[in-house]
C-alpha cells in the first residue's frame, strides 16, 4: 500500500439523518459518493434512498452546497449495487446503533471492499473495539470510528477514534482528507463511551440541570446565564435540549448510565422526573412544538417547576451578576462569581467548577491531551473557549485551589480527588509548546501532519501563540502585514470588518504599497465575517446630520479603492470566509481572484437599507453578464443577476455564490476556512509567477439601455401592483435597473466602467438623501433586520 | 354571400406544459398531426384543393416560429401548392383563424380552407424567450397596464366586479368536476390520439431506445381536487389577492384544426357538414381588466349574427381565470348551466393560440351529440380585448 493513495470515491452506508447528510457533504467537497440504503420492498429498489436524497433538498439549514448535489449523489441499495463498493476508497457506515445490525451489514459488504479501503463507522454510542471484533482479521487495521456532528455540513468537529489495531497510516490518511478536502476540524479521541465531545458536552448539560435544581433557578434564567453571556451559543442549555429532542436527551443519559459504571459521577446519570414527565406527555421539544419551552401566540413560555405549568419566559438577571459577566478579565470574573452570594452567581461558579473537575479527572482516560477536549467542545458545541481554556484564563492554580476547597467542603458533585498533575505547580494545560497529555505525562505538540501546514493562522487555544508575521503598516482601521515578505496581507480592525473611512483609506494605501514592494496583496480577516459592507453607523449619522457630501466623498473613495484593486499591477486576492455582504461582496468581486471557503455567504444586499450597490457592484454584474454570455443573450443573464440584487438575496454557500455570479467560474472554492490565507498567498504567488497583468482599463461594454430598464421595470410594476413590494422598493428597484442597464441610452451602445460608476453614484445618492432610506438604515442599526417601508 | 361549412374538427389531447405528455413534442409536429387528420376526416377531398391553411399561435417563435402554419403543412405531407399563414391575436388566435377562413369562403374567394391553432407553452414561454418592453409603457401612466401580468389583471377584475375568492374556488372546482364527468362519460370525440415517441439512451447497450406511448386524454383535470384544497392555495399574483394557481387556467400544449368548405364542396363530395359559421366579433377594453373582454365582444357578435342571447344553447367561455369568467357571466347575464358544460381551461388547460380552435372543435362535437342549435365560443385576450364566434350546429 502506498503511503497516501488518492481517495476518489466514497460510499456511505445508511441514508438516515446522519448518513445522508455526511454523503451530501462529501459531494459538496467534490468527492464522488454513493449512498446506500436497504432496497425498497416494492417498486424501484432505490425507493428508500431516493426518498432520503429528496428530503435533503428540503432540510434547513441546507445540507446541499448547491442544488445539483442531490443529483450527483449516487443512490444505491444493498441488493443490486454491492459490486460498486469495489471502486470506493472510503466507506463510512452510518446505520442505526445496533451491534447485530452492524455486524450483519459488515458481513455483507466486506467481501466487496477493495484491499486498501478505509472502513469507518459513524457511531456515537458503540465501542470501536467491539465493532472491530466483528470484522474479519484482515480488515481490522483499516477500520476506525469517525464521528460527525449534526448537521454534518455545518458542524466543524469530526472525531476520529482508532481501536488498538488501527493502522496509524490509515488515521493520517483519513485525517488529512477530512481536514483539507472535507474541511473539518479533526479531533482524535480514545475509544471510551461518548468519545470526547459528547462525554464532556453532555456532562456539562447534566451538571447544569443538577445545579438548576439545587439553585431553584428557572430554566429561562439558566439559559440567559449559560448562553452568549459565558461564550456559548444562544440556545444555551434548555433550548438546545428542545432542539436536540427531549427523548434523545433521555436516550443519551441512559447510555451514560449503562456504559459508565465506574464514573464517580455515575449517580447523577439519571433522568430528572420532570424531564421524564414531559416526554411521557409527548412534549419532545422542537419536533412536537412543546418541550421545556413552548410558543403561545407570540409569547414564548417556559416550564416552571414550582408552578408545575408554563409561564411567560422572562429571564431576569441580577444586575450585579450581569456586571460580573461583563467583566473582561476572566480571573476577576470567575473570582467575582464565586464570591458573590446571589444564587445566579453561585450557580455559575458551581457549573464551571464541576465541569473543570470532571474534565481534569477524565483527561487521561478519554483524550491524548487537553487540546482535544477544548477543540471538541469549541467545534462540537459552539463554545468560544473549551473548559480547560476557561480555567487556564481564570488562573489555573487559584481555580484548582478553589475546586479542592469545595471538594473538601462537600460542595462538589463528586468527592473524587483532582488528579495530581493539576496541582503540580503548572499555570495551565496549553502553552506555545503544546497541550498537556495526562496519559503520557508530557506536553503534546500540535499534529505535524502536512495538512496543518496549510493552516497558517490556525484557531488558537488560550495559552498558544500566533505567528503574527511582520507588520508593514498599521493604524486603528487596518493592519498590513506579511508572513513571507513576498505577499502583503491586509486585515481590517473594524467591527464586523465593516468598511469605515479608515478601512477604505487603508485599502488604497495597501494597494499602493503592494504594487511597490510585494508580489501580491491578500485581503484576509483574522475572524469571520469577511466584511459586512459599509459602516452604516457612520454613514447613517452623516445622512441624519444632512451631511450628504461626506457620504458622497466616502463612496467616491470606495469606488477608487475597488478600482485600484481591480487594476493593481500585482494580483489582489480576497480570502473570503463567512459573510461578504454589500460593499464586502463588491470588494471581493473587484479582486483579481477570490479564494472562498465553502461556508461563505455573499450577496449584494443594499436594498435592505434602502440603497443600491454603488461600490462597483452593479457595474461588475453588468460587465459579467456581458462577458460571460459571449454571443448569447446577455440580457437574460443580467435579468437573473438583477433579481438577486433587487431581492437582496444572499448565497447560501460559495457554490451558490458562483451560480449567482458573485464568484467567477475561475475563482477558487476550498472546504476548510482555516486554509483560505494559505491558498490565497499561494494563488497570489502563482499568478505573479506566470506574469500577471491586470485587465485592460479601456474596454467598452454594450448595454441594454432604456429597453433593458423598461423590461426590468415590467417585473417591478407587477410586484408593486401585486402588493409584494412597497413604493420605495419600486423606486430602488427602478434605480438598480437603470444603473445595471447603463441608463437611459439606446440599446447596444458601448460604455466604459466610468460611465457605470457615475450612474451608481448618482442613484445611490438620490436614495441616500431620502427619509425612507434613512429609516431603513436606522432600523437595521437598531434591530439588525431590514425594514420594508 | 355563401355559407361556410365546418366539415371536420379535430384536436390533440391537451397536455400539461413542462411536465406533461408533450414536454418533448414539438408544436409543429402537433400541428402536422391535426392537419393530417382534418384531411382524413374529409374523405374524397384532394388536399391540393386547400386554398390556404390559417393557424393561430400566440407566441410564434422558436419551435413554433418561422411561420409554423406553412411548416405544419409541409410536415403533414400536404402538396407544395398549399400555402399557410400564421395568425396571432393571443388567446383568440385559434378562433380568429376560423373566422378568417370562413370569410374567404363566404366571399367566394375560396372553396376549401383549414383553420386551427398550435401552441407549446412548454417550449415557448408566455411573452416569448426575449422580452423587450417599450420604455414609453412606463413613461406614460395610461400605458403601464400593458406591462401587467395576466394575473394582476385578473385581480383587478375580481376587485371591480366583486368576485370573491370562494366563488372563484367553487368555479374552479366545478370546472374539474365537469371535465372529469365528461372524460368518464361522453368523452371528447374530437380528440385524435397522438403517439409520442421518446428517444432515450439505453445505458446498458449504448443504443438509443425508442419508447412510444399513446396520448388520448386531456391531462389537466385533477381527480380528488376538493374545495378545501383549493381554498388553501396562496394567491400568486397579489400578496393580499384572491387569484391562485388553482383558480387560474393551466399552461398547456396542444393543437386543433377545422376544415371549412363551401356548400358546393359539401355537395360535390357528399360531405356531412357539422356546423355553419355564423359570425365573429372582437372588441377592445382597458388593458388592466383584459379579462372582461367578452363583455364587449358578445353583444357585438349577437347583434351582427342576429341571434339573441337566449337562443344560445351552449357557451364555451375560455376560463383564463375564474375571476374573469365569473365577471363575464355576471355582467352579460349568461346562464351558468350553458357555460362550459364539459369543463373549461381551469381543468382542461389553455394552449394559448390553439385554444379558440380547441374550444370550437370541442363544442361542435358536444352539441351534435347532446343537441342544441346555436353555440358560442368566447374568450378574453391579453392587453385588453375580447372575441366571440357563433356557430350553428347542423
Amino acid at each position: 500500500m502506498s503511503a497516501n493513495p488518492p481517495i476518489r470515491r466514497a460510499a456511505v452506508l445508511g441514508a438516515g439523518v446522519m448518513g445522508a447528510q455526511i454523503a451530501a457533504h462529501l459531494v459538496n467537497a467534490g468527492i464522488d459518493t454513493l449512498l446506500y440504503e436497504l432496497p425498497a420492498k416494492e417498486g424501484n429498489p432505490n425507493g428508500l434512498v431516493n426518498e432520503a436524497i429528496k428530503r435533503l433538498g428540503k432540510l434547513k439549514p441546507a445540507p446541499l452546497g448547491y442544488r445539483d448535489v442531490g443529483k450527483i449523489l449516487q443512490a444505491c441499495n444493498y441488493q443490486g449495487d454491492l459490486e460498486q463498493l469495489a471502486g470506493c476508497d472510503l466507506v463510512i457506515e452510518a446505520i442505526a446503533e445496533r451491534m447485530d445490525w452492524k455486524k450483519d451489514l459488515y458481513g455483507k459488504v466486506v467481501p466487496h471492499l477493495k484491499d486498501d479501503v478505509i472502513l469507518a463507522s459513524n457511531t456515537s454510542g458503540l465501542s470501536i473495539t467491539s465493532l472491530a471484533d466483528v470484522l474479519p482479521e484482515a480488515m481490522r487495521s483499516q477500520f476506525l470510528g469517525v464521528h460527525f456532528f449534526n448537521p454534518a455540513r455545518y458542524m466543524y468537529l469530526v472525531e476520529l477514534i482508532p481501536h488498538a489495531g488501527t493502522d496509524g497510516a490509515v488515521m493520517d490518511r483519513l485525517e488529512s482528507l477530512l481536514t483539507t478536502t472535507v474541511g473539518k476540524g479533526v479531533v482524535r479521541a480514545k475509544d471510551t463511551p461518548n468519545f470526547i465531545g459528547n462525554r464532556i458536552g453532555v456532562f456539562s448539560m447534566l451538571s447544569t440541570m443538577y445545579h438548576t435544581g439545587q439553585s431553584g433557578l428557572g430554566f429561562d434564567v439558566v439559559d440567559a446565564l449559560t448562553g452568549p453571556a459565558i461564550g456559548r451559543p444562544k440556545s444555551a442549555t434548555y433550548r438546545t435540549s428542545d432542539v436536540v429532542g427531549l427523548d434523545t436527551m433521555i436516550h443519551v443519559l441512559s447510555t451514560m448510565k449503562d456504559t459508565l459504571d465506574d464514573d464517580p459521577w455515575h449517580s447523577y446519570f439519571t433522568v430528572p422526573a420532570w424531564l421524564q414527565k414531559l416526554v411521557d406527555q409527548g412534549a419532545l421539544g422542537q419536533k412536537t412544538g412543546v418541550g421545556i419551552y413552548r410558543k403561545k401566540g407570540r409569547t414564548i413560555e417556559v416550564l416552571d417547576l414550582d408552578q408545575q405549568d408554563y409561564r411567560a419566559s422572562a429571564a431576569e438577571l441580577d444586575p450585579e451578576v450581569q456586571a460580573l459577566l461583563k467583566e473582561r478579565d476572566p480571573a476577576k470574573k470567575l473570582a467575582g462569581l464565586r464570591a458573590h452570594s446571589h444564587p445566579q452567581a453561585q450557580f455559575l461558579w458551581s457549573v464551571f467548577r464541576d465541569l473543570f473537575h470532571y474534565c481534569a479527572y477524565f483527561l487521561g482516560d478519554i483524550a491524548d491531551s487537553a487540546r482535544e477536549i477544548d477543540q471538541a467542545i469549541r467545534w462540537g458545541y459552539g463554545w468560544k473557549q473549551g473548559p480547560f481554556e476557561i480555567w487556564q484564563a481564570a488562573g489555573w492554580q487559584q481555580v484548582a485551589e478553589w475546586i479542592n476547597e469545595d471538594i473538601a467542603a462537600g460542595k462538589t458533585m463528586s468527592d473524587a480527588a483532582l488528579p495530581a498533575w493539576v496541582t503540580d505547580g503548572r499555570d495551565g494545560v496549553h502553552s506555545p509548546e503544546g497541550s498537556y497529555s495526562a496519559s503520557r505525562e508530557t506536553v503534546a505538540a500540535r499534529s505535524d501532519l502536512a495538512v496543518y501546514q496549510r493552516q497558517l493562522q490556525p484557531e488558537l487555544l488560550v495559552g498558544e501563540q500566533r505567528n503574527a508575521g511582520t507588520t508593514i503598516f498599521e493604524d486603528d482601521a487596518v493592519r498590513l502585514w506579511t508572513l513571507d515578505n513576498d505577499v502583503a496581507i491586509l486585515s481590517f480592525r473594524s467591527k464586523m470588518n465593516a468598511l469605515s473611512v479608515g478601512v477604505i483609506q487603508g485599502l488604497l494605501k495597501a494597494v499602493d504599497i503592494a504594487e511597490r514592494d510585494y508580489r501580491g496583496l491578500v485581503i484576509w480577516q483574522e475572524r469571520e465575517p469577511f466584511c459586512v459592507g459599509a459602516d452604516l453607523a457612520g454613514a447613517g449619522a452623516a445622512l441624519q446630520a444632512g451631511d450628504a457630501d461626506s457620504v458622497r466623498g466616502m463612496l467616491a473613495d470606495f469606488q477608487k479603492a475597488v478600482m485600484a484593486l481591480k487594476y493593481a499591477s500585482v494580483p489582489t486576492i480576497a480570502a473570503v470566509r463567512g459573510m461578504a455582504l454589500g460593499g464586502g461582496c463588491e470588494l471581493a468581486m473587484h479582486c483579481s481572484h477570490v479564494v472562498a471557503a465553502h461556508e461563505s455567504y455573499m450577496g449584494l444586499v443594499e436594498v435592505g437599507v434602502g440603497l443600491l450597490p454603488a461600490g462597483g457592484g452593479l457595474k461588475e454584474m453588468a460587465l459579467r453578464a456581458q462577458q460571460w454570455t459571449h454571443a448569447g443573450d446577455a440580457f437574460a443573464l443580467l435579468q437573473k443577476f438583477y433579481q438577486n440584487i433587487a431581492m437582496g438575496k444572499v448565497a447560501g454557500s460559495a457554490h451558490e455564490a458562483r451560480e449567482m455570479g458573485y464568484l467567477r467560474p475561475t475563482d477558487t472554492i476550498i472546504m476548510n476556512s482555516h486554509e483560505t490565507l494559505h491558498v490565497a498567498i499561494e494563488q497570489a504567488k502563482a499568478m505573479s509567477e506566470i506574469g500577471y497583468r491586470p485587465p485592460l482599463r479601456n474596454q467598452r461594454f454594450s448595454m441594454p439601455g432604456e429597453i433593458g430598464v423598461a423590461t426590468l421595470d415590467m417585473m417591478l410594476v407587477n410586484m408593486h401592483e401585486g402588493h409584494f413590494i412597497s413604493d420605495h422598493d419600486r423606486e430602488i428597484g427602478h434605480r438598480i435597473a437603470t444603473v445595471i442597464s447603463g441608463g437611459g441610452i439606446d440599446r447596444g451602445i458601448e460604455v466604459g466602467e466610468d460611465w457605470l460608476l457615475k450612474l451608481e453614484q448618482e442613484h445611490f445618492m438620490a436614495l441616500a438623501v431620502q427619509p425612507k432610506t434613512q429609516e431603513r438604515i436606522a432600523h437595521m442599526l437598531k434591530t439588525g433586520k431590514p425594514l420594508r417601508n | 354571400m355563401q355559407e361556410a361549412y365546418i366539415v371536420s374538427a379535430v384536436r390533440t389531447p391537451v397536455a400539461k406544459a413542462h411536465k406533461g405528455h408533450f414536454r418533448n413534442t414539438r408544436p409543429d409536429d402537433l400541428l402536422a398531426h391535426v392537419l393530417r387528420h382534418s384531411l382524413s376526416a374529409t374523405p374524397g377531398l384532394d388536399a391540393a384543393r386547400v386554398e390556404d391553411v390559417i393557424i393561430g399561435c400566440a407566441m410564434p417563435e422558436a419551435e413554433q416560429g418561422m411561420n409554423v402554419a406553412r411548416i405544419g403543412v409541409l410536415l403533414a405531407g400536404m402538396p407544395d401548392n398549399v400555402p399557410g399563414v400564421t395568425v396571432n391575436r393571443f388567446c383568440s388566435s385559434g378562433l380568429q383563424t376560423i373566422a378568417s377562413a370562413a370569410d374567404r369562403i363566404r366571399l367566394g374567394e375560396a372553396e376549401v380552407m383549414i383553420a386551427g391553432g398550435t401552441e407549446s407553452m412548454t417550449m415557448v414561454p408566455m411573452m416569448g424567450h426575449k422580452i423587450a418592453m417599450n420604455p414609453d409603457v412606463f413613461s406614460n401612466d395610461e400605458n403601464v397596464a400593458i406591462a401587467y401580468g395576466m394575473g394582476i389583471t385578473a385581480e383587478k377584475v375580481s376587485q371591480r366586479w366583486g368576485i370573491s375568492r370562494e366563488d372563484q374556488d367553487q368555479f374552479a372546482f366545478d370546472s374539474h368536476r365537469k371535465a372529469l364527468a365528461a372524460i368518464d362519460g361522453s368523452g371528447f370525440p374530437e380528440i385524435v390520439p397522438y403517439t409520442v415517441q421518446s428517444h432515450v439512451p439505453d445505458l446498458q447497450s449504448g443504443a438509443v431506445r425508442v419508447v412510444e406511448h399513446v396520448v388520448d386524454t386531456d391531462e389537466g383535470p385533477r381527480r380528488g381536487t376538493t374545495a378545501e384544497a383549493l381554498a388553501k392555495l396562496r394567491p400568486v399574483f397579489q400578496a393580499d389577492g384572491t387569484v391562485t394557481a388553482g383558480n387560474s387556467s393551466q399552461m398547456s400544449d396542444g393543437a386543433a384544426a377545422l376544415m371549412v368548405v363551401s356548400e358546393k364542396v359539401v355537395k360535390e363530395l357528399n360531405l356531412e357538414p357539422l356546423a355553419v359559421f355564423r359570425g365573429f366579433s372582437v372588441a377592445g377594453v382597458e388593458p388592466e381588466v383584459m379579462g372582461i373582454g367578452p363583455i364587449a365582444a358578445i353583444p357585438k357578435v349577437l347583434k351582427q349574427s342576429g341571434i339573441s342571447k337566449d337562443q344560445l344553447d351552449w357557451i364555451e367561455l375560455n376560463e383564463a381565470f375564474a375571476a374573469q369568467a365569473l365577471a363575464v357571466i355576471k355582467d352579460v347575464d349568461l346562464d351558468p348551466s350553458k357555460v362550459n358544460p364539459k369543463g373549461g381551461a381551469i381543468a382542461l388547460g389553455h394552449p394559448l393560440g390553439a385554444t379558440g380552435a380547441v374550444l370550437s372543435a370541442k363544442m361542435i362535437h358536444a352539441m351534435r351529440a347532446e343537441g342544441g342549435k346555436y353555440g358560442m365560443v368566447t374568450m378574453c385576450i391579453g392587453t385588453g380585448m375580447g372575441a366571440a364566434g357563433v356557430f350553428e350546429i347542423l
